[in-house]
């Protein structure tokens, strides 16, 4: 089982940041955004697009080529792009929803119908088997017992500087408090002078960095996929409501833990042969999370009826 | 009666479609179209019990079709997994069928139980994560389910009482008779529900349901119990999505781990979608032109692309999916045949 801890740590990484841009989004706009992992698969999909070098063909169309420029300029451009994506989802789709008065659930099915949409859009034109980033190969060392490769070490590190730097952002900055002000009642948020069709854009524009940033570190951890969003994103529920739905830190925390929990549990000796029945054991968790403590771990109980 | 002509015309159309599109066998290929239209209707009418009266969102409907179509196919004689194990003696079909249908319903009971308490979204991200969990157990235990592998030759059940003017007419029109019986099978399923559904509508407790959907509180405030009759709703609807996966089972003939993943439920929103949430006959209507809309869309991939595989036929069908389920949302929230009043759409 031990052997599974550095993997564990990784995927816990992923999922808590995926999940605190999920809650994020949820406790502002009051969206279950079903399309997020469709934003973390474009964030790593533009960085492969960036990245990869001319002459490779990972586009499934041939009609364009890699750009072949530096990695860490991709990763990036490709953060950035998903936030700019973010942003024109909310100015060109949910805005004008909103501005319709389109209730929660239209607006849930139509985040279903663009999940479907982009996601087979990636197919169509982006990897359909998966690819890997141009990295050198790294042997896995020894650090404290958890064997990694160094570059994974690497991310893990920098995964929990975003985590720390998301939480300052959040509890510090004046855009932060304003989200967290307009999260918790936005009418009177407004009354306060917060703007909160801004707030709601600048909630977009950084929960799509947050997601394309995850995508992109899956990418490096593992490959870059077409549906790789789509397979994450049930993990990222779990974490979410783990933590409590429309929290940020009960989000990080609950993702952290189903990721390492997931992983953790792909050493058991009953799972032998079975792979992905790893994730089956963190949806079964989130539905007797949701049967005792509805919740979650951090949220509050006004948010769930 | 405009949307009706609407209907009408549409249906029409599609109907035409087929047969100038093809030159051969127009025949084989209408009975194709409206047996899946058959069968993805009377999920879709499972749907519209959930999310047209009750306004539960489940997008998790393959899972409900899928653990009625194995309960009902491991209780009649078949041959099972990689070695194909015959085993030959079973229940007979209607009791094994009746069986499906309540292990349907029990799973909605299960899923209902921890989440009708809670707000909707919560429904739509439980049921989204069962049925994976469902794909994933009917993988992993490949000693029950055949796993990748899969149950074959179960047919024979269904298709020992195929009366022979089924046959004859079959040979006439050079279609296949299996396909031609599960397709009339289906569509008198489907007469069937509308029939016991319309009444049901109609009922106090259809009243209930749509009083569900419209204001929980005032439900409550009235003595009802509004946990209770959603619950039933789930049920009920979760109970003929096992009978449409039935019948898509012995459609195809075989069922594997590949035949009840999580996007079955998408191709079936899209039909609820476009034929009118809420509307009695609007499902079943939507999914015989979504078929249409599928077989054309195979027309844009060769288009697309000079000669389209599989993964890039499926690709451009679910792009196409996608934009339905998220323009219909948008621009006609009613559907071809459904009702403005009956929608939910400003719900909070």
């Amino acid at each position: 089982m031990i052997e599974q801890l550095g993997n564990g740590l990784l995927l816990g990484v992923i999922i808590a940041l995926g999940s605190v841009a999920l809650s994020l989004l949820y406790g502002v706009t009051r969206i279950v955004n079903f399309a997020h992992g469709e934003i973390i698969a474009f964030g790593a999909i533009m960085t492969l697009f960036f990245s990869s070098s001319p002459d490779s063909s990972f586009l499934y169309l041939d009609r364009f080529s890699p750009l072949g420029i530096n990695f860490i300029a991709s990763v990036l451009l490709g953060t950035v792009l998903s936030g700019v994506f973010g942003g024109l989802l909310e100015l060109f789709l949910f805005r004008p929803l909103r501005k319709n008065n389109f209730g929660n659930i239209a607006v849930l099915v139509v985040t279903i119908g663009l999940s479907i949409f982009l996601r087979h859009i990636y197919l169509l034109f982006a990897s359909a088997k998966p690819t890997s980033y141009i990295l050198e190969l790294q042997r896995r060392q020894d650090y404290f017992g958890i064997q990694l490769t160094p570059r994974n070490v690497q991310v893990l590190i920098l995964g929990f500087i975003v985590m720390v730097l998301v939480g300052i952002f959040l509890t510090y900055t004046k855009t932060g408090k304003a989200m967290r002000a307009v999260r918790d009642s936005s009418e009177l948020a407004n009354v306060s002078g917060i703007n909160s069709d801004y707030i709601i854009l600048v909630t977009w524009v950084f929960s799509s960095m947050l997601a394309g940033f995850t995508g992109i570190i899956q990418g490096v951890i593992n490959n870059v996929r077409w549906n790789m969003g789509f397979l994450i994103l049930l993990l990222i529920f779990a974490g979410t409501v783990l933590g409590g739905i429309g929290t940020s830190f009960g989000a990080m925390f609950g993702g952290f833990i189903i990721g390492t929990l997931v992983q953790l549990s792909a050493g058991l000796q009953f799972m032998d042969g079975h792979t992905e029945a790893k994730n089956g054991i963190a949806l079964a968790l989130m539905i007797i999370i949701l049967l005792v403590r509805p919740q979650g771990i951090f949220g509050s109980k006004d948010r769930i009826s | 009666m405009n949307k009706y002509f609407t209907a009408f015309i549409l249906l029409v159309l599609s109907v035409f479609y087929i047969f100038f599109s093809n030159d051969s066998g127009g025949g084989r290929i209408f009975v194709n179209l409206l047996t899946f239209g058959g069968i993805y209707g009377l999920a879709a009418i499972g749907i519209n019990v959930h999310f047209g009266w009750t306004g539960l969102l489940n997008f998790g409907h393959a899972a409900f079709m899928g653990i009625g179509a194995y309960t009902t196919v491991l209780l009649i004689p078949h041959s099972l997994g990689r070695e194909g194990v015959v085993i030959s003696t079973g229940l007979p079909l209607p009791f094994a069928i009746i069986l499906g249908l309540i292990a349907s319903a029990l799973l909605g009971l299960l899923l209902g139980l921890p989440t009708l308490r809670l707000r909707g979204d919560y429904l739509a991200i439980v049921t989204i994560a069962a049925a994976e969990i469902f794909r994933l157990l009917v993988r992993d235990f490949e000693d029950l389910t055949g796993g990748v592998y899969g149950i074959i030759q179960f047919s024979d059940s269904l298709q020992n009482s195929r009366p022979d003017f089924i046959t004859q007419f079959s040979e006439n029109y050079n279609i296949s008779s299996a396909q031609l019986w599960v397709c009339v099978l289906t569509w008198a399923s489907i007469v069937v529900v509308l029939v016991i559904l319309s009444r049901l509508k109609k009922s106090p407790w259809g009243r209930a349901l749509r009083a569900v959907r419209e204001d929980e509180d005032a439900v409550r405030a009235l003595g009802k119990n509004a946990v209770l009759l959603k619950l039933q709703s789930f049920m009920l609807g979760a109970a003929i999505g096992g009978l449409s996966g039935i019948f898509l089972v012995f459609n195809y003939g075989t069922v594997q781990a590949s035949t009840f993943v999580p996007v079955l439920t998408f191709y079936v929103w899209a039909a609820l979608i476009l034929g009118g949430v809420g509307s009695l006959g609007g499902p079943a209507l939507g999914a015989v032109i979504f078929w249409v809309i599928i077989a054309g869309t195979d027309t844009i991939s060769r288009f697309l692309f000079e000669s389209p595989d599989g993964q890039q036929l499926a690709g451009v069908r679910f792009v196409i999916v996608g934009l339905l389920i998220m323009f219909c949302m948008i621009f006609k929230p009613s559907g071809i045949l459904g009702d403005k009043e009956e929608l939910l759409l400003d719900v909070k």
